[in-house]
């Protein structure tokens, strides 16, 4: 509370006591009073006068100043009319009562928002379901029926899938609960299965895979890892140079294994790299590849994040080299011996 | 003696579709059609292994497979467009084998009913193949004729596989290239010719030639 508005506040109140003081010293003066004892009784009543400002003011800003700090710890501060103490001053009980009024909109307003996004969220997931059956059946049909047309088809139906897949993991992401299990994984089986999910992809634009001896089992989850694989497996074929290469291999050091994505494409501008992770960034190479949607590799490092991974991405002129890493504390190391 | 399998799927193409890839490979299938009685065409078709979901018309995928325990062990795959890890604990608490989520990829698909095949019903696998005098033995990954063998290497062997088990018809290379890359072998045309012509060296090695034709434009033809 400012003092110096206090004041300005009170002027009224101080400008009737001055008002009061002019007519008792007149009237006391017209009476026949002596010069020292109006002069006496005016001090006393500017001294009263000023205590009470005072003390009130004292008052009223130890009060205000203790709200003001709980209101400043309150992690949702729209509750505080919950946790403050009933005033007495018939004003702020007014005041209390239209925090409360203000506070149950609010939370009223929270409470709608919050079940149309949940609602959403699962509509979300609940349509990308239902799409996984028209792409499984067209998956179908085109495996049943190979020739070059459906080779084209099913590398289109793997760009569909992985944007189906990017939605999925989008809404998933938004939202707090766990929906995932870390287990046991092997690394070479993730890697096979993300390049047997982009099988098409890969080979109608020519790129050559290899995939070292890979002597990793991590804790992790598996789904979540195929996602983000596949989302590189996408930026190396998107990004491509000339005679596309892709190299998966494994290193081991100490207790953290790390899986690495090399590819041999574009590569991504120093002044970019800082950036990529970045919601909707595209940067310098988004100008020149027109899918680009800024989502992916955000979505990457947000699912990392979740699952503990370390995400490091690597480039310099040529290439792009992606490393994700994963810890193995000492003691599941050695449980396993 | 072909195996039987019972696909329990609503949507008609997959179904039809997955039919047709279950034939082409080998196996009997067969569509459950009336999802009112999904039991009773069970136990009439006696299947080997059962292909379901979860999502049905009438009871789900879960309670169809409590009720398959409840008379018979035999494999159940549970191919579903949902990926939540509740499906997937649940799928397996109730004893199914194995949990495919579409899209799916149909060389993973085969590969995990002809393991499961294998397990329960113990027929061995074919371990040697063999077309005009030439067999091939998986295991052993050699290839013999007239009592001479030529060692091969994996490439080689799953290369060989693909071309014995479709001996007298021409293999696309292409097709050839979808079978290695299913088979973890990221090989490309160039590599394939390598390979190819690797394998006719060390077929004449053991006096076979003129084993793999070559039909221009076409492909390969064991002959």
């Amino acid at each position: 509370m400012n003092g110096k508005k206090y004041l300005v506040n009170k002027l009224s109140v101080i400008l009737i006591n001055l008002l009061g003081m002019l007519f008792l010293a007149v009237f006391l003066l017209v009476s026949g009073s002596e010069g020292h004892s109006i002069l006496f009784i005016l001090f006393v009543w500017i001294l009263v006068l000023s205590c009470d400002l005072m003390i009130v003011y004292r008052v009223r800003k130890k009060y205000l100043d203790k709200l003001l700090a709980m209101t400043e710890q309150l992690e949702e501060r729209y509750l505080i009319a919950e946790i403050m103490e009933k005033p007495e001053r018939a004003d702020d009980a007014v005041f209390l009562e239209i925090m409360k009024m203000a506070e149950k909109s609010m939370l009223e307003k929270i409470a709608e928002i919050e079940t149309e996004r949940r609602e959403y969220k699962e509509y979300i997931e609940q349509w990308i379901h239902e799409v996984k059956t028209p792409i499984a059946a067209m998956k179908l049909l085109s495996e049943n029926n190979r020739c070059d047309f459906t080779r084209e088809l099913l590398a289109e139906l793997e760009h569909v899938n992985h944007y189906t897949e990017q939605a999925l993991y989008y809404a998933r992401s938004e939202h707090t609960e766990k929906d995932y299990i870390i287990r046991e994984t092997d690394l070479a089986n993730v890697v096979h299965g993300a390049i047997a999910d982009s099988k098409y992809l890969l080979r109608q634009n020519g790129v050559a895979v290899t995939v070292d001896e890979m002597n990793g089992h991590v804790y992790t989850d598996d789904k979540w890892l195929r996602f983000i694989l596949n989302q590189l497996i996408g930026n190396a074929v998107k990004y491509r140079g000339e005679q596309p290469e892709i190299h998966f291999y494994s290193v081991k050091s100490g207790d953290t294994v790390s899986l690495m994505v090399e590819d041999n494409g574009i590569g991504i501008a120093g002044s970019d790299l800082p950036r990529i992770f970045d919601k909707g960034f595209t940067g310098s190479n988004g100008r020149t590849v027109q899918s680009s949607t800024g989502i992916g590799l955000y979505l990457c490092r947000k699912l990392c994040g979740k699952l503990g991974i370390g995400l490091e991405v690597v480039s310099e002129g040529e290439g792009t080299m992606v490393m994700l890493s994963f810890h193995i504390n000492d003691f599941v190391a050695r449980v396993q011996g | 003696m072909k195996h039987k399998i019972l696909i329990i799927e609503d949507d008609i193409t997959i179904q039809q579709q997955l039919k047709n890839l279950l034939t082409g490979n080998g196996y009997a299938a067969e569509g459950v059609t009336d999802f009112t009685a999904v039991m009773e065409q069970v136990k009439a078709y006696e299947p080997h292994l059962i292909l379901l979901d979860i999502k049905l018309p009438g009871d789900d995928g879960f309670a169809i497979c409590s009720q398959i325990r409840a008379f018979s062990d035999m494999p159940v795959i549970f191919v579903t467009s949902s990926n939540t890890d509740m499906d997937e604990l649940n799928s397996i608490m109730l004893g199914g084998d194995a949990f495919i989520t579409k899209p799916y990829n149909t060389a993973i698909l085969l590969a995990k009913i002809s393991a499961l095949l294998r397990r329960a019903y113990a027929s061995d696998g074919q371990e040697v193949l063999t077309c005009h005098d030439v067999c091939l033995h998986l295991e052993g990954s050699f290839v013999e004729h007239d009592g001479q063998r030529a060692e091969l290497t994996k490439n080689e062997v799953k290369i060989l596989y693909y071309l014995f088990s479709h001996a007298g018809t021409i293999c696309s290379r292409n097709d050839m290239i979808d079978f290695l890359w299913d088979s973890r072998l990221y090989v490309d045309d160039n590599a394939l010719s390598v390979n190819i012509t690797r394998i006719r060296e060390k077929l004449s090695g053991i006096g076979v030639t003129d084993f793999i034709k070559t039909k221009h434009r076409q492909g390969y033809l064991l002959s």
